[in-house]
């Protein structure tokens, strides 16, 4: 080719390229705005084409498998178990070499282990598989596999060492099993999503948290349950209410006994959102129980300009001398000063108690120090020997190493997971750490605990105080339910993430692109729902809720009347997601509601989701018809019996993950 | 040598003194007075070269009749600080390029503009008079630092001064009101004013809030009545109100100014005993020692700063909007008080009203809910203070100090005299049932902007 062709073509190429440059960039944007729905976008195609896509190769390619270890036992046999609840697997963990010995594979979304005191058997509870696997610590394996009620967590055995106490997160129960025969041979009603337990050291009596509220009107005082068992006896001797708390997700004791230390947030939910300054939102802490003196104390461990989201495990050294509890939304763990805790209960008044439970100067009195560890600091256990505290560091996956005495963090044993940390993996840990709120007073995690909702009602007032509540919505598999919120205003994560979130919610500097782009790939991509075990297990549906399921798409009622379409639960709750993710106004605006429509809701695993509607006023599916929906403009059901309505309902509890949908439809 | 030469050798030298003056990073920005200390005393900007602080100081502002209170910017490349021109004119905010040296004036204003602190986002908070009634007032205002987008801050009728910007993005500043001087701090927009600092009695702060590395934060305070100078005070960002250590209380001397270094020292502005010249001193918090750097008998050293790139705050989002006229209220219980005997909450005379009053007039009465809550729609950017009252119309406590609410700011209190670092009961308040009260109570209808539901 002559030169002066070549020449020709090039400038022929930058010509078309400068040509074209302008109306392509014009299109771009425009693509970008209407994708993202927002206008500032920094026009970068992996936003969407690789971060939040469900093409199998791509995700592939950008994602990774991580271990993400949540919880820990440390035996007398002087090895480390951890539950690596991403990998399905227990891994057994040499802590002086610092290496990993063994990952043994066990049941689904596995949550917590123990050990039992000859050091044969280890226990893990497979929260997504209603099971409790029983792994031979010789062996190395599972030989035996306990069935439970739903979401099993916490453990405990008991002091004959002849029962096992299984909490059930999703039914809220706990089970008794014989270990001999491996029967579960009660199950007895607990708290609200109970997750925590422990046997008192005595062994007489166990303890069961809980993470929900007992679901109340707004307005209610907030009340969450402590669950005690007699151990002799298994029978529940005791429901504590425990006022304005909840997320109680473990509990320790002293070694005496004498008291009963468990992790809560205090959350401001009835209080108008309208700072965060002095604790206007969330405050986190211990609660302690006075055995002898029948009394709960709760004190924050927060200061007044700084805020430790998130606290999830607690445990006691062996001395007695020490709690620590890792504060997972701000990855520290705060090591409490037992003997200074006491000598705060002897010398208050209970008037002083009760105002020191929102009294965020407290805990200089009794915090000893802040040790800082990896992402999102979960499970603790102390050795044996009572020297080290290890500490499961979920998004790192990592177990840190403290030394008791120094209370230095000695070292970190890497699990093995992957080196690199994927844009999903970082919006994770984005969406588990409070430091993109103000003064890190909470996290998304906090009012979306595992990626769900915490149940409770909030006045946001945006607009004004003491108008608009809403319920919180949970983040499972909402990549294809747009668009957000109750009103249905943001149309993308981006948008519902952008400054309007940080003005109103976070109140702190706005996420960065890079650092939405990860947050929004996590929640498009990276939250799923739980198997639904309970109501739906085998994608079977019950002769029940198969007339449900009739009347979730009848056309007609039962006098041979045409239903209008728009009053059809089928119209607007059509499956994979059913929604229509339309607006609708199905009469359940309240007197202090402003006038708007709501966008439609998904009701994938609506079981899990109480309370319902758009305020959380219906404590139950039930409810939203008999009690809120008379008018039968939430649907046609005036002309139902109380048992078809109770099938319409079964029905809708038996609604599954879209993913099961989709299946089925195929 | 022919001509080009010479040209060449004249262009080469242009280039050295160009490239001479140009402040470098890790050099001391400083201001000098002369010794004569009185208010219209002279000063000027210098640097120094913290390595070779023997070498004659760079002065930066010889084009100006007077010059001080340098502050570096985030990426170190910039300065404020204040100057006039000539004797007589006011102090006005300029910035300074530091590779090139050149200034531009910021503010233009006919009353003195002072302590200028960056704020992130290329804006700036600082001190600017204004005459209400017969005194001066300083309040705080922000601008771009082309000068544009100046708005007030402040609202009330206290002067505010030597401003700093936390980590966090909010602005600390020392509020001084006809009874005392307390530290406050408020987000770059005005809203959510709160106490932040107050000392020990008969303490005053006599120098901006400076946040070290490692977050605590440090400050000059004096003990005496007259005295510009005192000790170095460390107080924990976590804790404020509760964490005050005097770091040079078996020092002799006096400190006037401080700056922490990334090493963890301190520069000062320090005296020796007895004498009255300031030095410029390198104060170590570990050992307590104070090494003098450097010293020019003609001047005091004053405000010296490191220019260097620092981590820059947080960006806050505004919920203001300058379309709205109100702002909104709510007390949770006028009857709290943290001061009544044993943790009680409630004093012991209950009160059920309030009355706000406003700077010419009183805005009004309003009954407080039966759990003692209170729920106000107060016009922006006007300040009151309130009063409580019994049930007939005695006064229970108050007035309190002034304040005021930005347009669309929510603001929330527990009461009264509430303990800051208590937080609210997780409790619905009886008042946000209803509408919220007009203040004053004359207005019966604002015709507001329409918010939108979020």
């Amino acid at each position: 080719m002559k030169i002066s062709v070549k020449i020709i073509l090039v400038i022929a190429v930058i010509t078309i390229g400068i040509i074209s440059f302008l109306p392509l960039h014009i299109w771009a944007k425009e693509h970008v705005n209407s994708k993202t729905g927002v206008d500032d976008h920094p026009l970068l195609c992996t936003s969407c084409h690789l971060y939040i896509t469900n093409n199998k190769f791509i995700t592939a390619f950008v994602n990774a498998d991580y271990l993400s270890p949540i919880n820990l036992a440390a035996p007398a046999n002087g090895l480390l178990y951890a539950v690596a609840q991403d990998k399905n697997s227990l891994l057994v963990v040499d802590p002086e070499k610092g290496k990993v010995l063994e990952s043994i594979p066990i049941g689904e979304h596995p949550h917590s282990v123990i050990v039992d005191n000859a050091c044969k058997y280890a226990y893990v509870s497979n929260q997504w598989a209603d099971n409790v696997s029983v792994i031979d610590l010789q062996l190395l394996k599972v030989t035996d596999t306990l069935k439970t009620a739903g979401g099993p967590a916490g453990m405990a055995l008991s002091s004959n060492g002849k029962s096992l106490y299984v909490v059930n997160s999703y039914t809220s129960d706990f089970s008794v099993i014989d270990l001999a025969s491996g029967e579960e041979r009660k199950r007895l009603v607990a708290g609200n999503n109970p997750t925590g337990t422990g046997l008192s050291p005595d062994g007489k009596l166990l303890y069961i948290t809980s993470r929900r509220a007992l679901v109340g009107r707004y307005g209610d005082t907030l009340m969450s349950e402590i669950t005690v068992l007699n151990d002799s006896s298994q029978k529940v001797i005791n429901r504590m209410n425990i006022e304005s708390a909840y997320l109680m997700e473990n509990i320790d004791f002293t070694p005496s006994g004498d008291l009963a230390l468990f992790t809560f947030i205090r959350p401001k939910n009835l209080v108008p959102s309208i700072q965060v300054e002095q604790g206007f939102m969330m405050t986190h802490g211990i609660g302690i129980i006075e055995r002898d003196r029948n009394r709960v104390v709760q004190l924050l461990l927060d200061e007044p300009g700084k805020y430790y989201a998130d606290p999830f495990d607690v445990v006691v050294s062996k001395d007695g001398k020490k709690a620590f509890v890792s504060n997972s939304g701000v990855n520290y763990i705060s090591v409490v000063d037992i003997d200074s805790v006491r000598k705060l209960l002897s010398e208050s008044s209970p008037e002083m108690l009760r105002t020191f439970s929102d009294h965020l100067g407290i805990s200089s009195r009794f915090v000893i120090k802040r040790i800082q560890t990896g992402w999102n600091p979960k499970g603790l256990a102390i050795s044996a020997d009572g020297k080290l505290l290890f500490a499961a560091e979920m998004l790192d996956d990592k177990i840190a190493v403290i030394n008791i005495s120094s209370l230095e963090v000695i070292k970190d044993i890497d699990l093995g997971g992957p080196r690199r940390i994927t844009v999903a993996r970082q919006g994770r840990r984005l969406l588990n750490n409070a430091g993109h709120t103000f003064q890190t007073q909470y996290s998304c995690y906090t009012c979306h605990p595992d990626g769900h909702e915490d149940g409770l009602v909030y006045n946001m007032a945006s607009k004004d105080m003491g108008r608009n509540v809403t319920n919180t919505q949970s983040l499972r598999d909402i990549s294809k339910t747009a668009p957000f919120k109750w009103n249905g205003k943001n149309l993308t994560v981006y948008r519902q993430d952008g400054i309007r979130f940080s003005t109103v919610l976070t109140r702190t500097e706005q996420f960065s692109y890079k650092d939405l782009d990860a947050i929004t790939s996590y929640i498009m991509t990276g939250i799923k729902y739980p198997p639904n075990l309970q109501y739906n297990p085998e994608g079977k549906l019950s002769e029940v809720q198969l007339r449900g399921k009739a009347i979730f798409e009848r056309t007609a009622d039962k006098s041979g009347k045409p239903i209008p379409p728009n009053n059809r639960c089928i119209t607007c709750h059509p499956p994979p997601y059913y929604t229509n993710q339309k607006p609708a106004d199905v009469s359940t605006l309240a007197a202090t509601d402003d006038s708007i429509l709501f966008d439609t809701p998904h009701l994938n695993n609506i079981y899990a989701s109480p309370p319902y509607l758009h305020d959380g006023r219906a404590k139950t599916l039930e409810e939203i018809w008999t009690i809120f929906g008379t008018s039968d403009k939430h649907g046609k059901v005036g002309d139902m019996t109380k048992i078809e309505l109770n099938e319409l309902v079964e029905y809708l509890k038996s609604l599954r993950a879209p993913n099961y949908e989709l299946k089925n439809a195929k | 040598m022919s001509k080009k030469g010479i040209l060449i050798i004249f262009l080469f030298s242009i280039l050295l003194t160009s490239c001479s003056k140009k402040i470098k990073e890790g050099m001391i920005v400083l201001t000098q007075v002369s010794h004569e200390i009185n208010n219209n005393a002279r000063s000027q900007i210098v640097a120094l070269d913290y390595g070779e602080p023997a070498k004659p100081p760079m002065i930066l502002t010889a084009d100006l009749w007077s010059a001080r209170s340098p502050e570096i910017s985030y990426d170190g490349t910039s300065m404020l600080f204040v100057a006039k021109r000539n004797e007589n004119d006011p102090w006005q905010i300029w910035e300074m390029q530091l590779k090139d040296l050149k200034k531009k004036q910021i503010t233009s204003s006919s009353f003195d503009c002072t302590d200028p602190a960056w704020l992130p986002g290329e804006y700036l908070v600082f001190s600017q008079g204004s005459i209400k009634k017969s005194e001066t007032e300083l309040s705080l205002y922000v601008c771009k630092k082309d000068g544009s987008e100046l708005k007030q801050i402040t609202f009330d009728p206290y002067d505010y001064f030597s401003s700093s910007v936390l980590e966090d993005g909010r602005i600390t500043s020392i509020r001084r009101t006809p009874s005392n001087e307390i530290i406050i701090v408020l987000r770059p927009d005005g809203t959510k004013a709160q106490a932040f600092y107050t000392g020990p009695e008969g303490t005053s702060v006599k120098s901006s809030l400076q946040q070290t590395p490692e977050g605590t934060i440090v400050f000059t305070e004096t003990s005496g009545a007259n005295s510009d100078s005192g000790d170095i005070i460390s107080i924990r960002y976590s804790r404020p109100l509760h964490s005050r250590e005097n770091l040079t209380s078996k020092t002799d001397g006096d400190f006037k100014d401080v700056f922490p270094l990334k090493s963890g020292k301190l520069l000062v502005s320090y005296r020796f005993p007895g004498n009255s010249r300031y030095l410029l001193g390198e104060f170590d918090p570990e050992n307590r020692d104070i090494r003098i750097i450097y010293d020019d008998p003609e001047y005091d050293e004053f405000e010296a700063v490191v220019v260097e790139a620092r981590e820059r705050p947080k960006k806050l989002p505004s919920e203001v909007d300058m379309g709205v006229k109100t702002g909104l209220l709510l007390c949770q219980d006028i009857n709290y008080d943290i001061t009544a005997p044993q943790f009680t909450k409630l004093s012991m005379h209950k009160a059920d009203r309030i009355e706000l009053q406003g700077i010419d007039s009183i805005f009004g009465i309003v009954k407080a809910e039966k759990d003692g809550s209170v729920y106000l729609k107060v016009i922006a950017d006007t300040p009151f203070r309130i009063k409580t009252l019994d049930k007939d119309g005695v006064t229970v406590h108050g007035p309190g100090e002034w304040i005021y609410l930005r347009p669309n700011e929510r603001r929330g209190c527990i009461g009264c005299h509430e303990d800051p670092e208590l937080v609210p009961e997780n409790k619905l308040p009886l008042s946000v049932r209803k509408p919220p009260v007009n203040v004053p109570v004359h207005i019966n209808l604002v015709k507001e902007k329409e918010i939108s539901l979020e």
